[in-house]
């Protein structure tokens, strides 16, 4: 990937490659840690820092992209052009609540869970994409919006569809630092 | 049809062994582990003509009840295939069976819980090879 050549556009990755690096670091976290339950949650925190970082890299691509006033907004964006962008997948939005404070988000061809076959002994509980769960908390949160995102569903595991739900916590107001007036 | 199909590493060991269950399975392992002679030869002669490595290998050698196929990939995996001399293999369809093998192995191989070496148990490799054994047609 260095600059020098110029054969390749730098800024592109093989997908295999990336689907193939992702699953030797779930594969390695396994091993350090044994527990299905850590390793979600060690997914769950990467992928929080790499969307805190991932939000200003979308908005500095996307200068199209204005406030959001709905959650609708919200999801529309995230699908159609942040999962664009970065995974090269639109999922689709279901399952609205009545309240429209809840969706679920459900990704029909999941390019890191390419040729994987979870092991056994961690068929039920491991959610193998939980990284994805992460970055959109920690963008979102990047953005004011606080929100709780989880697996509900995952082809891996032997479920219909790989499917997150989303859910709308509150609006982060931004709070001064304890001292100051 | 194939009565047996098998994958070796380069040592030699077996990954995975099918036979059809009608066919005497000890006989069919013994097949196989004789053919592995006849691959190392063919192997090291070949690097004498200049073959390309990953070598579909033909005939490997006559019996009287069988025939058996061999194919070499570049990581030295073996891939084995016994027939009946009752239904034969016509070259083009042999080729197509070690493929699929093949292209079933590299799936497996992509799997990051999968260690190579280790024996194969996963479900959709065992498939693509029960219905390659089952029938050429799905072949």
């Amino acid at each position: 990937m260095s600059r020098g050549r110029g054969a390749v556009d730098p800024k592109r990755v093989s997908s295999e490659l990336f689907s193939l690096t992702y699953g030797c670091m779930v594969a390695q976290l396994l091993k350090d840690f044994e527990n299905p339950e850590e390793v979600n949650k060690q997914l769950e925190s990467m992928g929080y820092n790499i969307g805190v970082r991932l939000i200003d890299d979308f908005l500095a691509h996307t200068p199209s992209v204005t406030r959001c006033t709905t959650l609708e907004e919200v999801a529309d964006i995230l699908c159609k052009q942040g999962f664009k962008m970065f995974l090269g997948i639109v999922p689709e939005i279901k399952n609205w609540t009545a309240a429209k404070d809840e969706f679920s988000l459900v990704i029909t061809e999941n390019p890191l869970a390419e040729y994987v076959e979870l092991p056994p002994n961690c068929q039920d509980t491991l959610w193998y994409s939980n990284i994805i769960c992460g970055v959109i908390r920690g963008a979102l949160e990047m953005v004011q919006m606080d929100v709780k995102c989880s697996f509900v569903g995952d082809t891996l595991r032997g479920n219909d569809s790989t499917e997150i739900r989303i859910k709308f916590v509150k609006i982060l107001e931004d709070s001064l630092p304890a001292g100051e007036d | 049809m194939a009565v047996c199909i098998a994958v070796l590493t380069k040592d030699n060991c077996p990954l995975y062994i099918a036979s059809d269950p009608a066919e005497d399975g000890l006989k069919m392992h013994f097949l196989v582990h004789t053919s592995i002679d006849v691959i190392e030869e063919k192997l090291n002669s070949a690097t004498a003509a200049n073959d390309p490595r990953d070598l579909y290998l033909g005939q490997l050698y006559p019996n009287e009840d069988y025939r058996i196929y061999g194919y070499v990939t570049n990581t030295k995996i073996k891939i084995v295939v016994i027939e009946s001399i009752t239904n034969p293999l016509k070259d083009g369809d042999a080729r197509q069976v070690f493929s699929k093998v093949h292209s079933g192995y590299i799936s497996l191989v992509c799997n990051p819980f999968y260690s190579p070496g280790d024996t194969i148990t996963s479900q959709p490799f065992l498939n693509t090879v029960t219905s390659l054994m089952r029938g050429k047609a799905i072949a």
